[in-house]
């Protein structure tokens, strides 16, 4: 097995000598990182130069309790054929963090532009983060945790009144 | 009968002067009420007869799945991942089931992972005779249409035999293995649905110098390093000389174990897309046809026994899912922390990045009359795209 994992382990080791981070090897061609928010662009501009130039995906874990929102960044090199997610968090309250535009471009852009509308989240840097999904949309970012879609379609969508609607609100 | 001009009409139709607009800029809207366009729009600001630039308006389909799935427990995910696209329903079935998959950790038995491979891949076949059906359609061949939709239709009948439903098979492809055995003498059929598949494929080959050489040979080029900045995926990105395919690479289910190659153009355009597609048509097969004669005895679902769903719990974890769709790159980020619901799914289509970014990046500078041809030699499917 750790034959197999050589790669695996040499780009954890390869990322620890110069970050601080907490890295672990999933499996075979999946490396989980750690990194606090301050070096993520500094951690990325590296990564992308290993090789990671493909941006599968971002994605935005919300964890209301703790007040943070977790930012995860999942990156495949064509090269070394490894998925490598980087993750970091943010302040819920203040969620905003650098974008990273300038190294994976229209690409990351278009990720951003959808997390903004959905969680919120302000990518700093990122010049059009206009809403892609929802139409005149003025309520909170719709998949944060605690908007609780039931309740507003419950609200929005029923009357109340109307005894056949009534097995809504029951 | 026409009436004949006398001689004074004549000279005053002369001295008309021909009206010079001032300006050929205007706005243009392609789609969503389109016929070829799908649940999607394109505005475009256009000079004369050249696309100045192009923005997309997603959104028309947008159901919030990923939200969705946090209030539902994997068995009902799994019904509800077959709407992700409408396409390839079986495919993105597969990507769940996946994902949670290998957040619980059950051994999926040997002969479900065959089933799982074999409907991925037929999947994939009535999914690019979609693509070819949509691509005739855009460009004015009828015929084309109407036949690739007609070819389809077999391999819907052995959907239905198969899972029950012939678009959606709701849940057919479930956590921990496949939800029914294959019917006695479905290898037979499926061998006769690939029989008249070849015949189609056939044809296509046939109609490749009436309709699709000249309309797309030079259209819509995509340069290598353009692809991978733009987030190109599957046969866009091969078609731009770039060798890789998540089957191969990323290897998941049994296909590290099957034999069918890569097929991989240099040109980058719109002509290069289709062939590309034409080829993987023929490698689909390839693999159904290893398959059929090797799908061993066993059973179809781990555990066995089913569970009443509200007392099964996703284990503590999360997992990034890679598939190789009709499309492109077909991904799932799931996260649990232990409930019966997982705590978040993200989903990441293909058609996300091929229908907003590559697709306004292709339009910018070409000609109207080759906006459906590019548009639909990236295969897209608005479902996807805004999940």
């Amino acid at each position: 097995m750790a034959e197999i994992l050589r790669k695996e382990d040499k780009l954890v080791e390869d990322i620890s000598a110069k970050f601080k981070i907490a890295g672990k090897v999933q499996r075979e061609r999946r490396v989980w990182l750690t990194i606090d928010e301050d070096n993520l662009i500094a951690l990325c501009d590296f990564v992308k130069e290993l090789g990671f130039e493909h941006l599968s995906a971002i994605s935005v874990t919300d964890w209301p309790e703790e007040g943070t929102f977790e930012l995860t960044y999942h990156l495949w090199s064509y090269s070394e054929k490894i998925l490598l997610t980087v993750k970091t968090k943010l302040n819920r309250a203040n969620a905003i963090v650098d974008s990273v535009v300038p190294i994976w471009k229209e690409n990351a852009q278009i990720h951003e532009r959808e997390l903004h509308e959905l969680f919120g989240v302000k990518f700093e840097g990122n010049e059009d983060l206009t809403p892609l999904f929802l139409e005149d949309w003025d309520g909170p970012p719709p998949f944060r945790k605690d908007f609780d879609w039931r309740e507003y379609v419950r609200q929005e969508c029923y009357d109340q009144t109307n005894e056949r609607e009534r097995a809504y609100y029951d | 009968m026409t009436r004949q001009m006398n001689e004074k009409e004549l000279i005053t139709i002369e001295h008309i002067e021909p009206i010079i607009p001032e300006d050929t800029d205007y706005n243009f809207y392609f789609g969503p009420a389109h016929s070829g366009s799908g649940n999607f729009g394109v505005k475009l600001k256009i000079e004369g007869e050249r696309v100045k630039s192009a923005r997309a308006d997603p959104g028309y389909l947008h159901r919030g799945f990923e939200k969705l799935m946090e209030y539902r427990v994997p068995v009902q995910n799994a019904v509800l991942s077959d709407r992700v696209c409408v396409l390839e329903a079986l495919n993105w079935n597969l990507v769940h089931a996946e994902a949670v998959d290998e957040l619980t950790g059950v051994g999926v038995p040997q002969r479900a992972r065959y089933i799982r491979v074999l409907m991925a891949e037929l999947s994939r076949l009535q999914s690019h005779l979609i693509w070819y059906g949509a691509m005739c359609l855009g460009l004015g061949f009828d015929t084309g249409f109407k036949m690739a939709f007609g070819y389809r239709d077999y391999i819907l009948d052995l959907f239905e035999l198969i899972t029950g439903g012939r678009v959606y098979p709701a849940g057919y492809i479930c956590p921990g293995g496949v939800r029914r055995d294959l019917p006695d003498g479905s290898e037979d059929k499926i061998k006769r649905v690939l029989d008249q598949t070849e015949e189609m494929m056939q044809k296509m080959k046939d109609f490749d110098n009436i309709v699709f050489s000249g309309r797309t040979k030079g259209v819509g080029i995509l340069r290598t390093e353009d692809a991978i900045r733009l987030g190109a995926t599957g046969p866009v990105l091969r078609a731009c000389g770039v060798e890789t395919d998540v089957r191969k690479d990323d290897p998941y289910e049994i296909y590290g174990e099957l034999d069918f190659d890569i097929p991989v153009r240099e040109e980058g355009d719109a002509y290069a897309r289709c062939l590309i597609r034409e080829r993987e048509m023929e490698e689909s097969i390839k693999i159904i046809k290893q398959i059929l004669g090797r799908i061993p005895q066993g059973n179809i679902r781990e555990p066995v026994k089913i569970t009443p769903p509200s007392r099964v719990k996703i284990p503590e974890g999360e997992v990034y899912v890679r598939n190789e769709l009709a499309r492109g790159e077909g991904c799932a980020y799931m996260r649990s922390v232990g409930g019966r619901e997982p705590y978040r799914v993200k989903l990441r289509g293909p058609d996300f990045l091929h229908m907003i970014p590559v697709l306004e990046h292709l339009l910018k500078g070409s000609e109207i009359a080759d906006i459906p041809a590019i548009y639909w030699s990236l295969n897209i499917c608005p479902a996807d795209m805004d999940r």
